[in-house]
């Protein structure tokens, strides 16, 4: 059947406000692509952008790999166990996804750098003020939350009834987990990890408040694009803005691909 | 022999109240109720999903209290199959003696003769979203059966099939009580499923049992005047009757 669109003004309407919507996003973002893709394979040869792009991998690899392992726990409990004050234990676990950034970094920096257990942690050599492992924290810190906001989703599409029958043919609950719900939220880990991944990769501003911004030293991408634009080095950080773009927008399709289809395995369907 | 001993267990806003109930080994029990009477909730109490408020339940006169689901050899059987749509029909078969490591040629006889026999050996390699009601109905019976289990439990398992298929199975089911000897509690508010199939029958009222008795019993038995609505009342409950 063809589809009539534009059958009426109303339809007219909200047609030109997608249309206005789409026009700014892109606009935007080519503003920067088309200064900046000329002249990326120059500026990835560059060894301060080969460095942020290195740690920026590395530090967001690590924070993605703990935010699925304490998000997987963490949602199954809330979707699942009946826990007492479960409303309260939602907003506490949201909160640094409500918090800006910045205000992270700060709560971070005051309490790793100011309290005794800061200090104990430096004392057996964690020390996450002005280093590498602050900016996983960061990361973390500020990522967990979404991690276990679609870990929730994921598992709470799985039907309950398949893990309880799954434990009347003999399984443990631990069994029952392992081969029933988590294959079938696999859809859910792989675009919540995914899209932590770019978010942990896009980090700034808890990582400026705990980590610093010293070149060569906790210089992710987007510090390294914060650093040339504020020394007027418009080159390397356009080459650092259109990477972090690119990245985005591969992890977006990904995320999208995955994350519309909570239901797991769906072949033959 | 199942026996629930002055079981209580509120749900949210229902109330499951002072379920007495004895089912013996062997036997075909059917809980008759209508929607939202709690049938499924006794069948989930049996199973251990929930733990009862008060009363007990008891398995071969041993307290259920402490039995995880895993050791309490029931298999279920829901009224939407619950099959595990991340695995093939011979895997959902097969899951539950994976579990108990069977070897794999002893797994593969046993999927084998349950298949042949449930009349799905053609469908072994096709997943739970391509197969029919009744196609996965008889998948999630095989996955029940395969374990041989002391008691079956089946939640409504024939109200989602189209009425040909409802009766073969109907049919079936007698078959495979005979053959297996194990007892069943089957839940439905379908009359003619009781009839056909009810060794005895217990009617459930707003989560209470009201009647227990044979088939002739419950239909022609006076009961109070809500089982006799909910059966049907003078001249229709007759007719029902005498039809069986």
């Amino acid at each position: 059947m063809k589809k009539v669109w534009l059958k009426d003004w109303f339809s007219f309407f909200v047609v030109i406000i997608i249309c206005l919507v789409l026009l700014f996003i892109v606009s935007a973002v080519l503003a920067v692509m088309v200064r900046g893709i000329p002249r990326i394979a120059q500026s990835l040869a560059t060894p301060e952008i080969q460095f942020a792009i290195k740690l920026s991998l590395y530090t967001s690899l690590v924070s993605t790999v703990f935010c699925i392992f304490i998000a997987i726990p963490v949602a199954y409990a809330l979707v699942r166990v009946d826990l007492p004050l479960k409303f309260l234990i939602n907003t506490l676990l949201d909160l640094p996804l409500a918090l800006p950034p910045l205000v992270a970094g700060v709560c971070l920096l005051l309490f790793f750098g100011t309290t005794n257990f800061g200090a104990w942690l430096e004392g057996i050599g964690l020390s996450f003020v002005f280093t590498v492992k602050g900016i996983i924290m960061v990361q973390i810190f500020v990522n967990l939350s979404f991690m276990i906001r679609v870990m929730k989703a994921a598992f709470l599409s799985v039907n309950p009834r398949l893990e309880f029958i799954a434990r009347t043919l003999g399984c443990t609950p631990a069994q029952a987990f392992f081969k029933i719900t988590l294959p079938l939220s696999r859809n859910g880990i792989i675009a919540g990890a995914v899209i932590t991944w770019a978010r942990a990769l896009g980090e700034f501003g808890g990582v400026l408040m705990l980590a610093g911004a010293t070149r060569f030293r906790t210089e992710t991408l987007p510090i390294a694009l914060f650093l040339n634009m504020s020394t007027g080095d418009l080159d390397g950080a356009m080459a650092a803005a259109n990477l972090l773009i690119i990245i985005s927008l591969i992890c977006l399709y990904i995320f999208n691909r995955c994350g519309g289809d909570f239901i797991g395995d769906t072949r033959g369907i | 022999m199942i026996r629930l001993s002055a079981v209580s267990i509120k749900l949210g806003d229902f109330l499951l109240d002072n379920i007495n109930l004895t089912i013996h080994s062997g036997e075909f029990f059917t809980i008759l109720g209508p929607t939202g009477s709690g049938k499924t909730v006794i069948l989930e109490l049996i199973a251990g999903l929930y733990r009862p408020d008060a009363g007990k339940v008891l398995i071969d006169e041993v307290d259920a209290a402490n039995i995880p689901p895993e050791k309490r050899e029931i298999g279920f059987v829901y009224q939407d199959y619950a099959l595990f749509p991340h695995l093939n029909v011979f895997k959902n078969i097969a899951f539950g003696l994976q579990i108990r490591k069977i070897s794999p040629s002893m797994m593969k006889k046993s999927v084998k003769e349950m298949a042949d026999m449930m009349k799905i050996s053609h469908l072994l390699g096709r997943y739970p979203g391509t197969l029919s009601g009744g196609e996965q109905q008889r998948v999630s019976l095989a996955r029940a059966l395969i374990m041989k289990p002391k008691i079956l439990l089946m939640d409504e398992p024939l109200s989602a099939l189209d009425p040909n298929t409802k009766w073969v199975l109907c049919e079936e089911l007698k078959k495979i009580h005979e053959k297996y000897r194990c007892t069943i509690i089957h839940v439905t508010h379908d009359f003619n499923e009781t009839n056909i199939l009810a060794d005895r029958i217990a009617v459930l009222l707003k989560g209470k049992v009201r009647q227990v008795g044979v088939s002739r019993e419950i239909f022609e038995k006076n009961g109070d005047q809500e089982v006799a609505q909910f059966l049907g009342i003078g001249p229709i409950k007759k007719a029902f009757a005498c039809s069986f």
